[in-house]
């Protein structure tokens, strides 16, 4: 973990209210593991405060590069993409727990695996799709990814490259399938020759994620969202229900938890 | 030529700090969680998360919400229970050689004499901090609103400890003065203020409260003014060492406190802006008493008392 002042490489729009930001963070690119985030500030404002949680969607560790795809969803990343090229943004990275390798999951080693992103829960599957490409055994990769228009189907090009086949649901129809991303989740599990599925989306796509893989008896991991204060696991802000009671740090113990480790029930009701 | 390192060693009853910058309760975890990047040897103490005699899984989320130049949080006093801590925290936070305050908060006379011996009794702490002053639980703020209550209470642990003991006040109150007094006349080594103000922020699209307690504690610079001004007031009425707390960002935040009256100052949200602020400061304060040929601290506590 370390907090370092960097440089804001390029700062581009990549869809109505999404930029992908590249930054130079040498020490944080080489240590960030898939599923893991960078707690982003704006140095020497004290306006926002607190700093904003993102995810690595890629680290190139060869030139030192960091990643992230960042949608304008209020006043804190409005100011963030805001940011031209050549600012400095303060990181305090890599966070969190990151996504365990499917060879870590006893899921069968011969079946694919399965990801599930729904709008800017993309990123981090990205970041998981790129480090599985390069293992030594790379497992059969099936990425499913929605969203609400064609338009919303921000950075698509960047998983789809890291994916051995990649499908689309849009809820207009505009591309790929009309409907829901789990429809097209529902096809593939029936095929029965599934190992883990991997979520990141809006709760309730992720709660049917985690309900439809319990139920094909698939492994499932899911990357969360909670407001947070200091990102290393200190002041428990963070929290959501945990599965047998009580609660769990998304900061520290995730992003990425088992399905099965937590509450549905209460992040819906949240 | 270099100068002379300032004297920045500050006394509370028997306990003689290092150096007068510590990390407020509830904002550095155990410490553990932030020694990677932060050398903790070198803060003048760490003071821990409130400690509960039984384990408490704290309040439902959102547990936190941020709001102009602060935020509020209702975190609900979660903490794994006094026994889990000093079994599985304190002897790892211990090994850092940084002093030890623990935050002890109860809802009756008699858990906070419990927790006041067992942390006494496990050797690891060098001072305990009632926390009478909680806006985000039942109660938690009970004690610490009323002089009766606050003596009370700080009579009875100071009977069962030798510990230095600090108390934590609420500035939820109308006049903070009665409360320090009492608090100072029952046996209290030494003062922290100020903990978080009762606040809440309401979801005008949901139209309901943001977080799940509804109320919460306000903190960071939004608060600042109103700890400078209590320190202000609480130095004139005892003659124990204040803790200053409530918005302290940098070095010259630390100053305004320790010239309203403060001996030493508490970091908190600031931690969770910047991980390092608490050495920083520390530096700044050594740069600030070698530039203005200061020797020891304590010549600029209370200096705009005049
Ligand atoms: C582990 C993790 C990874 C994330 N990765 C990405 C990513 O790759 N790309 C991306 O665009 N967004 C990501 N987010 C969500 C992003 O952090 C929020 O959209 C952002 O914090 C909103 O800040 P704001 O000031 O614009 O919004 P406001 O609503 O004004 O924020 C107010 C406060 O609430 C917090 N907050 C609001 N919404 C969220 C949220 N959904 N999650 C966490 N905190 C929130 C803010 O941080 C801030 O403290 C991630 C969140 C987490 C927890
Ligand atoms: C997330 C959070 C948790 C806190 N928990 C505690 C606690 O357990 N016990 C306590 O005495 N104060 C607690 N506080 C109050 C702080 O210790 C401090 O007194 C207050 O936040 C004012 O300082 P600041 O503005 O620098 O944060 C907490 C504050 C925050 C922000
Ligand atoms: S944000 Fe502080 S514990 Fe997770």
């Amino acid at each position: 973990m370390l907090s370092t002042e960097c440089e804001l490489l390029s700062n581009q729009l990549v869809a109505p209210d999404h930029y992908v930001m590249q930054i130079l963070a040498p020490e944080i690119a080489r240590a960030s593991l898939p599923g893991q985030f960078v707690h982003l500030r704006i140095p020497r404002t004290m306006d926002p405060l607190l700093r904003r949680p993102l995810s690595v969607m890629l680290a190139d560790k060869v030139h030192g590069h960091l990643r992230l795809l960042v949608r304008a969803a209020g006043r804190g990343t409005e100011i963030i993409v805001a940011l031209p090229s050549g600012a400095s943004v303060d990181l305090l990275g890599p966070l969190g727990s990151p996504f365990p390798m499917p060879d870590e999951i006893d899921g069968g080693s011969d079946k694919d695996v399965l990801l599930v992103a729904g709008g800017v829960g993309v990123a981090p599957l990205v970041c998981l799709a790129d480090a599985m490409r390069s293992l030594d055994d790379t497992p059969y990769i099936r990425s499913m990814f929605g969203a609400s228009t064609e338009d919303m189907l921000v950075c698509w090009t960047e998983l789809a490259a890291r994916s051995d086949e990649f499908s689309v649901a849009t809820e207009d129809g505009s591309a790929g399938e009309e409907g829901l991303i789990t429809e097209v989740l529902a096809g593939q599990l029936e095929r029965g020759h599934a190992r883990v599925v991997y979520g990141c989306g809006p709760a309730a796509m992720m709660a049917e994620v985690a309900r439809m893989s319990a139920e094909a008896g698939v492994p499932c991991y899911c990357s969360f969202e909670q407001r947070m204060g200091c990102g290393v696991g200190a002041c428990l802000s963070c929290a959501i229900g945990a599965a047998g009671g009580g609660y769990l740090r998304v900061c520290k113990d995730g992003p990425v938890f088992n399905a099965e480790q937590v509450d549905w029930e209460a992040i819906r009701d949240e | 030529m270099s100068e002379a390192c300032p004297d920045l060693s500050v006394r509370i009853g028997s306990l003689v700090l290092p150096n007068p910058v510590m990390t407020a309760s509830g904002t550095f975890g155990y410490g553990l969680e932030y020694a990677d990047i932060c050398d903790l040897s070198r803060l003048g103490a760490v003071v821990i998360k409130a400690a509960t005699v039984a384990p408490r899984v704290g309040n439902r989320p959102p547990r936190i919400v941020e709001t102009a130049a602060g935020m509020l949080n209702a975190i609900g006093l979660q903490n794994p229970g006094a026994d889990a801590i000093i079994a599985e925290k304190l002897p790892e936070l211990a090994g850092f050689g940084v002093p030890i305050i623990a935050n002890l908060a109860g809802e009756c006379v008699d858990d906070y004499v419990l927790l006041a011996d067992k942390f006494a009794a496990c050797g690891h702490v060098a001072a305990l901090e009632l926390n009478i002053s909680c806006p985000n639980v039942e109660g938690g703020m009970a004690f610490g609103v009323c002089p009766e209550m606050t003596a009370e209470l700080v009579g009875s642990v100071r009977a069962i400890t030798d510990l230095p003991l600090i108390t934590k006040l609420s500035p939820n109150v109308t006049d903070i003065t009665e409360i320090a007094v009492a608090a100072v006349t029952a046996g209290s080594d030494a003062l922290s203020m100020i903990n978080t103000l009762l606040g809440m922020s309401i979801d005008v699209r949901r139209r309901r409260p943001l977080l799940g307690n509804a109320t919460g504690g306000l903190s960071g610079p939004a608060i600042r003014p109103v700890a400078v001004r209590c320190v202000w007031q609480v130095y004139d009425v005892v003659d124990v060492p204040i803790i200053g707390s409530g918005g302290i960002m940098c070095v010259e935040d630390a100053l305004e406190f320790i010239m309203a009256g403060a001996s030493a100052v508490a970091i908190g949200t600031a931690n969770f802006v910047n991980p390092l602020a608490g050495t920083e400061i520390l530096d700044g304060l050594v740069d600030y008493c070698q530039s203005n040929g200061i020797k020891d601290i304590s010549e600029i506590v209370g200096v705009a008392h005049g």
